[in-house]
């Protein structure tokens, strides 16, 4: 592969920065998600981390993909059954609790008033 | 629901304080509160709580020096952080708005003022 700064080689590695980055961002997630208690968190997520960190000078596209890959699909083996989502967020509790109700339905205040009085 | 709050944000009405008319001067929240709203989605956050909150939580990360936070402040370029800790930034963010911001939307925050923008613009942010 061409180790030159073309643009093609750019735009790859962008495209895998942003893998990387939405992987981390995942990864963390999940890590809250099993370890609840926040001094757990916080040591699973340094330890996170620093597996990222190990491999951050890496250079050669192919390596990195493959990388990318495996690290993908420790993610899928690792994923929470039951993550914790905001209430209001798909998946939530309260998603869709109380859509709003549809247009041209009104309530019609005749208090009872019958047509013959 | 989101179109109806964005609606409402729309045309809201600022509330004006009473302080030219009253003796002792009231505070902007304590008016707020005295005035209930029946709507669970119609207490939106202020620009300046959105502010300090924002402030306060990047101060607290621990490689980030408190003194050069501003509300302008570009995470990789003027606090020297990395591309992981801006994630870890959004992380936190989220976690104190009580937010979920996407995946693609997450990425794009790379700054301070783009932060407070989104977060000041989200109608369910707490």
């Amino acid at each position: 592969m061409s180790g030159a700064s073309t643009a093609a080689y750019l735009a790859r590695r962008a495209a895998q920065k942003e893998r990387v980055r939405i992987l981390y961002r995942r990864a963390l997630k999940d890590t809250l998600n099993w370890a609840v208690h926040r001094h757990l968190f916080y040591q699973d997520a340094s330890d996170l981390r620093e597996k990222f960190e190990a491999h951050k000078h890496v250079e050669d596209l192919d390596t990195i993909d493959k990388m990318i890959a495996e690290g993908e699909a420790t993610y899928n083996k690792w994923r929470h059954p039951d993550p914790y989502i905001v209430p209001w967020a798909p998946g939530g509790s309260k998603f869709t609790r109380n859509p709003v109700p549809p247009s041209g339905i009104e309530i019609v205040y005749d208090y009872g008033r019958e047509n013959n009085d | 629901m989101a179109l109806r709050s964005a609606v409402l944000r729309y045309i809201r009405v600022p509330v004006q304080t009473l302080t030219a008319t009253e003796s002792k001067p009231q505070p902007q929240w304590s008016l707020r509160a005295s005035l209930r709203l029946f709507s669970s989605h119609d207490v939106h956050l202020t620009k300046e709580e959105v502010i300090d909150r924002v402030l306060d939580v990047v101060k607290s990360f621990p490689k980030v020096d408190p003194s050069q936070v501003t509300p302008n402040v570009h995470f990789q370029k003027d606090l020297g952080l990395d591309s992981l800790d801006n994630v870890e930034i959004v992380m936190a963010l989220e976690e104190e708005f009580k937010l979920e911001i996407p995946d693609k939307e997450a990425d794009k925050i790379d700054a301070c003022n783009l932060a407070i923008e989104y977060i000041y613009n989200h109608p369910m942010a707490g």
